[in-house]
This record gives structure tokens, C-alpha cells and sequence, in this order.
């Protein structure tokens, strides 16, 4: 599955790749629902293929040809049975039930898109209070012949200019709900080409609405939105310089002779693509820079007028002659995020093969020489697919420099007690709200050092945890003298009788060691003594990147228990009936909200 | 493409041990024959054609040996 993408080479050979894919350890299981108004079988098959590349091993449910309606508004028992995680509704514009009368006007076409998506929203509002699942739901494509040629975009009446509407409505309903996620094939169609697009044998023959072609496209563009559900999208773009940013060498060329800007159709090239990761920054994606260059030189760079990207755009910068792989390490290390979060971009084939061997974990697409095609590469593997795009992310390069200002003030200060007295720490610690909702689940499924039990749970599951008396949901948002960090913890306790059990506790390695963890457990300890419960029930699991919580329960005062299942701890710990604060450091400033049942 | 590098795709996608087919066997016969075989066959006969093929001939066969002829694969000259 490696760049780039050949449809003919997947669908000839997707036995074997299948076969080499399930070899992988750790797949996370997900039961995906296909609802299709066509024939879905190639879509099933390239859908599977994609995800099991992304680590993640589908169970399907197929529904009966064009029964996307009728399984759904008529309950059927298998899918309901099936209980999936993931509908994926699988229509285009065959589906349309009415289109538009030749002379209808504005109004009754407007009549007609509601609906038509009335007839839709019926079906996802049942998935959603039946099912309870993500909704992956096509747009529409654009059928390949025009009777009334080019007015059918502008004309009110027009079939394209419907398809539209009925496509913006879509995405408004997105924007609007959560669990809601629309799978652009408007785009796909037109980056594949209608004619490869759509395949009048295989429709005649088969009912399959998209070509086998296409339909590796389209497997590949919902594999990545539901890769985003559980947190397998990257966080951080690493990037050379010289032939990667510019077209030139700034250490010999100097940075007037660089080739950059509009000027020259090479510059130009590299300019779009400065801009394409410049929008990558803004909504969230780490910047880093790992050239071999004097640190100096290198910043030179970023000084041409024609640059769009600044230093201050760049996380972290590594300039030097080490081995790239090393900087990469740093880098990792400095940002306290894995390896397997990074993407790595470089012109040189020697060193992107250097780092793909030395650092099997991160991602080194093969980008080739000619920049043109960088950006259309690196979104074949969709590495930065979200399935929403929350403030928290925006923010997310102003929390990166807020921390290098406190990485200078604790410099600067004797001990690092007083560094955490000076901090004049706040933290929000209250029961889930639903505006933190998204920021939760995407937290509760991209965390993985500090998390006792790595369960992840989809953005429906959390709502329900948030809704379901028997859970005690808190979040943790810090905030300190240099700025907010932001939502950054997440501790589920499930109620059992007369105890509460520890489900989930995370909390995100921008905040460690600020006792953050002591405020949400003594947090959760009020609200236990409120509720009554005599005891708290702590769960470890191990996995590979969980180590450093394995004391935090002994550290606590828990004392660890027989009765674990396989490869988990229990950990007890008795509620007094007096307790003080663990949390030196920081001032709580939300209620909590009991539940007495 | 020779006639034998063909059978030997066709193995693979067909889940089927290499050198099963021996280009003589009908389609209904043949084990794990579905649609999505089928459609892979077709891509296959299309990459593997040096005139240009349309899916339709391909979804007509009734036997291996109609798809080698509309593929034009020969045997190897060795």
C-alpha cells in the first residue's frame, strides 16, 4: 500500500495484500455497517484492504442491494443485531428519488431539496437514536450526461445545480450534528475523472454505481475518515529545506538566489506548496524542520520575501549535521509525541530511505523529486484526516510556543516547586459538557502514555457516557499563567453498587508533572464521598507506550489486588471519610455535578 | 503478458494455488468465482491487452480460455 496509489495493482492483487495485512498485531476491531443504494461488494472489499493497512481489522454488515432505506426505517434485526460502530450510508445520484421538472421554479425546487433531504435525515436521525453510530454519509457525485447541457448548472431546474444543493445541505447538516460526517465523492469523482468514475458495464451489469477503479479511491478516502475515529491520523509534519521548502541549496545558493515565489513556474510550485502546509499549521498539524544545514543558514531561508512559511510556524527546529534520524528522535521527544504521529518530508531519496529504515514508526512517504506533486501525495494516505476540526486544534502551535515561554521561566526559577507555585495554575474539573464532547473523544483516542487503560470509544459513546447516570465523567481543563492548555484530561469512573471502577483516565503529556492528575482524583474523590461509595477501583492495563503510569495508582494510595483479569492490574483504594487535597499547586474552579439516584 | 503469467494472476486472484489453471476451465466451475474476482479478472485483462478492451467483452465469457483470447495473451515463446 505503499505511494502511489495503483488502483489496477490493489484490485489485482488484493488477495495476497490481504493476506500480508492481517499478519499485523494489535488490530483494533470496528463493525462497520454498509448501506448501499448500489451494488457495494468492491466497495466492502477495498474498504476492508485500506483499513487493515491503517491497523484496523472491519467485521461488515452488508445490506440487502438498495435497502438502505427500508433496513433502517424498518428495524431490521440483523443490523440491529450487528450493533455497529460505523454506518456507512453508500449513495450517490442515482439515489435521488425526485428530480426537478423541466420549468420548475426556485420555490419548488427548494420544496424538493428539503424533501429529499427530509427523506435522509429520517434515516440518520433513526441510526442515531437506534444505533447510536458514526455516520459516514456520501455526498453526491454528478451524473455523466447533460441533456440540458450546461444549464443544467446554472437553471433552477437543473440536475447538476440540484445535485449541488442537495450536496450543500449535506454538508450543513454536518457542520450542524455530530456522529455526522460526509464523504466528499463531489471531490472524488472530479479528481478521478467521471468517465473513470462511473462505468456504464459495470452499472449495467452489476448495479455498482462507482467503477472498481474509482472505488479504490473511494475506500481509501472513508478508510480515512474512520482512521480519524480512533485517533490513527498524524499530528506532526517534519520537513527539509533546501528542494523541499525552496528550490536551491540556501547554505551554497544563498537565500537571494533561492527559487521561490511567482516569478519562476518552479518558485511558484514551491510557494503553493508552502501554503498547503501552512493550512496544515493552522488547523492543528505540528511543524518541524530536520535539515542538514548551519542552524543559522538555515533560518535564512524563511527571511526570503516570497516565503510564506515563518520560523515562528515551526514547533521545533533541527538544523545540523547529525543524522536526521536523530533530529527526528528529538523532535519526537521534545513535542511528546511518538514516533508513529510524524510524517516526514524530504526531496532526497538517500534520506528519506535512511529515516524510513532507521525509523521504521514514521511515516516517509515517497514524494519524489518534483514539489509540484507533494501536497497531491501526501493527501493520497490522508495521514491528517479529522473528523472534526475543534478551537483546541486551531490553538494548538500558540500552546507549543506558551511552552517554550515556561520552558524559559523554569529556567529561571530555584526548585521546581516554586516553578509549579509561580505557575498560578487553574483547572476546570467538571462533569462532560457537550461543547467538550469532540474534544474528549478525539483525546480519549489519540492519547496513549499517560492512559491507564487505552480503551477508546467513538464520539457516540462518549455522549452516552455523558448522558448515563451510572458514569461519573469528568474532564480537566488547566490553565496557567502563560495561557490555556486546553482540555487535557479525561478520568471515567463507572458505579458499581457501593464502588466506583476506574474505566478511563488519561491525560495529555503537555501537562505532566503539574499535579494535574492529584486535582482530578481528588475531584473524583468528593464526588465519590458524595455519592457514597466506599471505594475506588483502579484498572491498569499495559500496553507499549503506557509504562510511565505504571506506579500512579501505588503513588496514590492504592494497594494493588488479586482478581485481574489477564494482562490487567486491580488497584483499591478506600475512600476516608476525611480527606485533603493531594493537588498543591492548583486552584479548581468548576463544580461538579452529582447524580444521587 | 504471456498466456502463463496470465493464469498465474488469475491463480492469485482466485485465491488459488500457482499453476492451477491450465486455461481450459469454465468459470462457473471454477472455486471462489464471484463478482469481485470477476471485476479483478476484467482490470487485469485490461492491463494486460495490447488493444483496447472493454469490460462488456470480458463480463461475456463464459470460459478461461474466452478471456485469454479477448485479453491476447499468448503462450511463452520459450
Amino acid at each position: 500500500m505503499q505511494l502511489p496509489i495503483v488502483a489496477v495493482d490493489i484490485i489485482r492483487n488484493r488477495n495476497i495484500l490481504k493476506k500480508e495485512l492481517l499478519q499485523q498485531e494489535n488490530l483494533v476491531p470496528t463493525r462497520i455497517a454498509i448501506l448501499g443504494g448500489s451494488t457495494t461488494t468492491e466497495v466492502k472489499s477495498m474498504l476492508e484492504l485500506f483499513l487493515l493497512a491503517e491497523g484496523i481489522q472491519p467485521t461488515f454488515y452488508e445490506a440487502g442491494y438498495n435497502r438502505y432505506c427500508e433496513e433502517v426505517l424498518f428495524e431490521n434485526p440483523a443490523l440491529w443485531d450487528f450493533k455497529p460502530e460505523v454506518v456507512f450510508i453508500h449513495t450517490t445520484w442515482h439515489n435521488v428519488s425526485e428530480y426537478p421538472d423541466l420549468l420548475e421554479n426556485s420555490t419548488q425546487v427548494r420544496e424538493r431539496v428539503r424533501r429529499e433531504v427530509g427523506r435522509f435525515e429520517s434515516l440518520w436521525e433513526k441510526i442515531h437514536a437506534g444505533l447510536g453510530a458514526v455516520i459516514i454519509q456520501n455526498n453526491f457525485d454528478l451524473p455523466r450526461v447533460r441533456p440540458l447541457g450546461n444549464q443544467e448548472a446554472s437553471q433552477t431546474f437543473g440536475r447538476v445545480n440540484f445535485l449541488l444543493k442537495l450536496s450543500e445541505e449535506f454538508g450543513s447538516y454536518a457542520r450542524t450534528h455530530s456522529r455526522f460526517v460526509i464523504n466528499d465523492i463531489l471531490y472524488l469523482s472530479a479528481q478521478v475523472g467521471l468517465n473513470v468514475w462511473f462505468d456504464h458495464t459495470y452499472w449495467y451489469k452489476f448495479h455498482m454505481a462507482v467503477s472498481p477503479t474509482a472505488s479504490v479511491a473511494l475506500a481509501r478516502n472513508v478508510a480515512g475518515i474512520i482512521k480519524s475515529f480512533y485517533g490513527r491520523s498524524k499530528k506532526c509534519l517534519v520537513l527539509d529545506l533546501d528542494n523541499t521548502l525552496w528550490g536551491g541549496v540556501v547554505g551554497d545558493d544563498g537565500v537571494q538566489n533561492l527559487i521561490l515565489g511567482r516569478d519562476h513556474p518552479v518558485g511558484e510550485a514551491y510557494l503553493d506548496f508552502q501554503r498547503y502546509v501552512k493550512d496544515l499549521q493552522r488547523r492543528g498539524i505540528i511543524l518541524a524542520v530536520c535539515s542538514k544545514n548551519d542552524p543559522e543558514t538555515a533560518k535564512e531561508g524563511f527571511s526570503h520575501p516570497d516565503s510564506v512559511l515563518r520560523i515562528e510556524d515551526f514547533s521545533v527546529f533541527k538544523a545540523g549535521w547529525n543524522p536526521k534520524s536523530e533530529s527526528i528522535r528529538q523532535i519526537a521527544t521534545k513535542l511528546n509525541i511518538g514516533l508513529d504521529s510524524i510524517v516526514f518530508v524530504d526531496d532526497n531519496p538517500v534520506e528519506r530511505s535512511l529515516v524510513a529504515e532507521q525509523l521504521p514508526e514514521v511515516a516517509v512517504p515517497d514524494v519524489g523529486s518534483d514539489v509540484s506533486l507533494f501536497a497531491e501525495l501526501l493527501e493520497q494516505k490522508r495521514y491528517f484526516e479529522v473528523d472534526k476540526i475543534v478551537a483546541e486544534d486551531a490553538g494548538r502551535s500558540a500552546y507549543y510556543t506558551s511552552n517554550a515561554q515556561r520552558s524559559v521561566h523554569q529556567a529561571s526559577v530555584g526548585n521546581y516547586e516554586e516553578f509549579l507555585a509561580s505557575l498560578d495554575m487553574t483547572a476546570e474539573i467538571g462533569a462532560f459538557r457537550p461543547v467538550y464532547l469532540e474534544r474528549i473523544t478525539q483525546l480519549i483516542n489519540k492519547t496513549n502514555q499517560f492512559n491507564l487503560t487505552t480503551r477508546r470509544y467513538t464520539s457516540a459513546e462518549v455522549e452516552a457516557i455523558s448522558q448515563d447516570p451510572t458514569f461519573i465523567p469528568l474532564y480537566g481543563r488547566l490553565v496557567d499563567r502563560f495561557g490555556d492548555n486546553g482540555l487535557v484530561s479525561v478520568l471515567i469512573g463507572h458505579l458499581k453498587n457501593d464502588y466506583v471502577e476506574l474505566d478511563t483516565w488519561l491525560m495529555s503529556c503537555r501537562v505532566l508533572k503539574r499535579e494535574l492528575e492529584l486535582a482530578m482524583f481528588d475531584a473524583l474523590v468528593e464526588e465519590c464521598q458524595a455519592r457514597g461509595m466506599s471505594k475506588i477501583v483502579g484498572v491498569y492495563i499495559p500496553s507499549k507506550k503506557n509504562n510511565m503510569v505504571a506506579g500512579h495508582y501505588a503513588s496514590l494510595g492504592f494497594k494493588r489486588v488479586d482478581g485481574a483479569s489477564e494482562n490487567s492490574e486491580l488497584w483499591h483504594y478506600l475512600v476516608p471519610a476525611t480527606y485533603s487535597s493531594k493537588s498543591r499547586y492548583i486552584r479548581r474552579t468548576a463544580d461538579l455535578f452529582v447524580a444521587v439516584s | 503478458m504471456t498466456k502463463q503469467e496470465f493464469l498465474l494472476e488469475m491463480d492469485t486472484i482466485l485465491d488459488l494455488p500457482a499453476h492451477t489453471l491450465r486455461g481450459n476451465e469454465q468459470l462457473e466451475d471454477l472455486k471462489n468465482w464471484d463478482s469481485t474476482a470477476l471485476v479483478a479478472i476484467i482490470v487485469l485483462a485490461e492491463s494486460a491487452s495490447s488493444v483496447q478492451i472493454s469490460p462488456a467483452q470480458i463480463v461475456n465469457c463464459s470460459s478461461v480460455a474466452d478471456i485469454l483470447r479477448i485479453a491476447g495473451v499468448a503462450e511463452s515463446s520459450v
